[in-house]
């Protein structure tokens, strides 16, 4: 080998994009300037107030952080209703998404004038809040647990049908053909194969409606639609924060028994 | 051939129907806890009967003549609440990127990897609406509180997000930073975030739809926008502007989830050739 100079390898030139980035950058930036800009509606950033406020919030946050455990008897029976809620809430819902989603799905409804008003009715309905529900409802039904019921129907609803709609409409169906093939009706196709088919789409989005169902159900009282959100809310309105902490610990509590439990259902069923 | 098989004409015989028994067991028991949490609820069965009819003549006072007078408010109400939802969400996206990416296998050592993941659970756990309630002790009733509460209440889910998408990224690059002596900084930015950042981009579009929602109801507790509108209202009974308060939420609602969704396709498919 003779010592020649290293061959310099000419490298290809860097893709660039830097027109496109400064254009997503600064969409961006400008979205997140009108955001903080309180004159047309933005948010005022005034973190003065935080540092002033801190010690009120420190005192409190401590407060909370040594729950008032005493309290918790009174909880059982706002917590039981909480609990009722979400359950039946999850099992009218359960029966009412079945026909629902086999309009909504293309695969089994291929007539577009009735899928597509399910369809919409469906998106109108996820569009709404569960809490804003909850606010007209009791407006318009009175205090108590149904109107909670209600919204948390609706909600699921609207989570069930979409989710497995969607999930019927994007699978393979050659056992669809199978039952196209032998001869059968669409309500037969429905009822006979796509229902069995799609049991585990179901039961997945059952349990996990009934999951979110309990934390929901924790807050419509504070609105006052029935549970134990309305305990939360009173022994806010008094400074009590000991007893909120309890009430909060309970919740987690409960929530995580919950998961724990529908985690356990999901295997056994799946 | 036992006696539960049948023979069938051509001789051949059908095994027995698989036993059932476990399925009804469950059904019924599962029917049973429904029919006992519905008989014990403080809930008139009888009036459940009315309610369609309720609702078909508060729905006429809504719907029929809208109050499009206080669009203006509204839509300034409306903004305001996508502000919150938009700050609520880079709050979240920034605190939960780093947090979630120490809190994946492999990357942060186990003692912080179980505490964030600890932390992540228990935040998923506390209702936004409560986080929102102990929060308003330090900044009162703005729209500061709402987006600090939407920021922290989505951190539980986000960070989870995070951690299971650099999870499920390929050895490969992760081992070649950590062979080439990269400490946690080096392996996050030359291995992970390039292989996760399509995902997190998309999921923090995501956040932002979530927040959308939840915005509305922060409002309703009072921390301002389009739910403390619509509150006042309904408190008022002044039924037709509730109804075009929701009209107008309904189509800001669907109008951010179809922009934000169009996004979120673009970026996981990439452009449509």
């Amino acid at each position: 080998m003779t010592d020649t100079a290293p061959t310099v390898w000419e490298l290809p030139p860097k893709p660039t994009n830097r027109a496109r980035i400064a254009l997503i950058v600064g969409a961006i930036a400008t979205f997140t300037t009108l955001t903080c800009l309180p004159v047309i509606g933005g948010v005022e950033l005034d973190f003065a107030s935080l540092v002033d406020n801190w010690r009120n919030g420190a005192r409190l946050g401590r407060e909370f952080l040594q729950p008032d455990l005493n309290f918790l008897p009174r909880t059982y029976g706002p917590m039981l209703e909480t609990l009722q809620m979400a359950v039946v809430g999850a099992g009218v819902a359960a029966v009412l998404s079945v026909p629902l989603t086999l309009w909504a799905a293309r695969q089994t409804n291929p007539r577009l004038a009735t899928r597509q008003p399910v369809r919409f009715m469906i998106n109108v309905v996820r569009a709404i809040p569960d809490l804003v529900y909850a606010t007209v409802l009791v407006a318009v039904i009175g205090v108590g647990p149904l109107p909670g019921l209600i919204t948390l129907i609706l909600f699921d609803i609207g989570i069930v049908v979409k989710l497995v709609s969607e999930a019927i409409d994007a699978g393979e169906h050659p056992y669809m053909e199978a039952g196209m093939a032998a001869g059968g009706t669409q309500v037969q196709i429905n009822r006979g194969v796509v229902l069995a088919q799609s049991w585990p789409f179901f039961t997945n989005q059952w349990l996990y409606v009934l999951e979110l169902n309990v934390r929901i159900s924790a807050i419509l009282g504070v609105v006052g639609a029935g549970g134990i959100g309305r305990l939360i809310s009173e022994r806010r309105a008094f400074f009590a924060y000991d007893d909120v902490g309890a009430i909060v610990l309970e919740i987690l509590v409960v929530v995580i028994v919950i998961e724990l439990f529908s985690n356990f259902l999901r295997r056994r069923l799946t | 051939m036992t006696v539960d098989e049948k023979a069938t004409p051509l001789g051949v015989s059908i095994p027995a129907p698989p036993s059932r028994l476990g399925q009804t067991a469950t059904a019924v028991v599962v029917g049973v806890v429904l029919l006992a949490s519905a008989a014990d609820l403080d809930i008139d069965w009888g009036e459940v009967w009315s309610i369609p009819g309720q609702i078909q003549r508060y729905g006429r006072l809504m719907f029929t003549d809208p109050d499009w007078e206080r669009l203006p408010r509204a839509l300034f109400e409306t903004w305001r609440s996508v502000s919150m939802a938009w700050l609520g969400a880079i709050l979240c996206v920034v605190l939960s990127i780093p947090l979630g990416m120490l809190a994946a296998h492999g990357v942060g050592p186990t003692w912080l990897r179980l505490t964030l993941r600890a932390v992540f659970a228990v935040i998923r756990a506390v209702p936004e609406v409560v986080i929102a309630l102990l929060l308003l002790t330090v900044t009162g009733l703005t729209p500061l509180t709402g987006m600090l509460a939407l920021g922290i209440a989505g951190i539980g889910t986000q960070a989870k997000w995070v951690y299971e998408a650099v999870e499920s990224v390929d050895d490969g690059a992760p081992e070649a930073v950590v062979a080439a002596g990269g400490a946690i900084a080096e392996l996050a930015r030359w291995a992970l975030w390039p292989a996760v950042a399509p995902a997190l981009t998309s999921f923090a579009l995501y956040r932002f739809e979530i927040n959308i929602r939840t915005s509305a109801v922060l409002g309703l507790i009072g921390a301002g926008g389009i739910g403390s509108m619509l509150s006042n209202y309904t408190n008022f009974r002044q039924w037709n502007t509730v109804g075009m308060l929701l009209v107008v939420v309904i189509t800001a609602t669907m109008i951010i989830d179809a922009i934000s969704g169009r996004i979120r396709r673009r970026i996981m498919e990439g452009a449509k050739q």
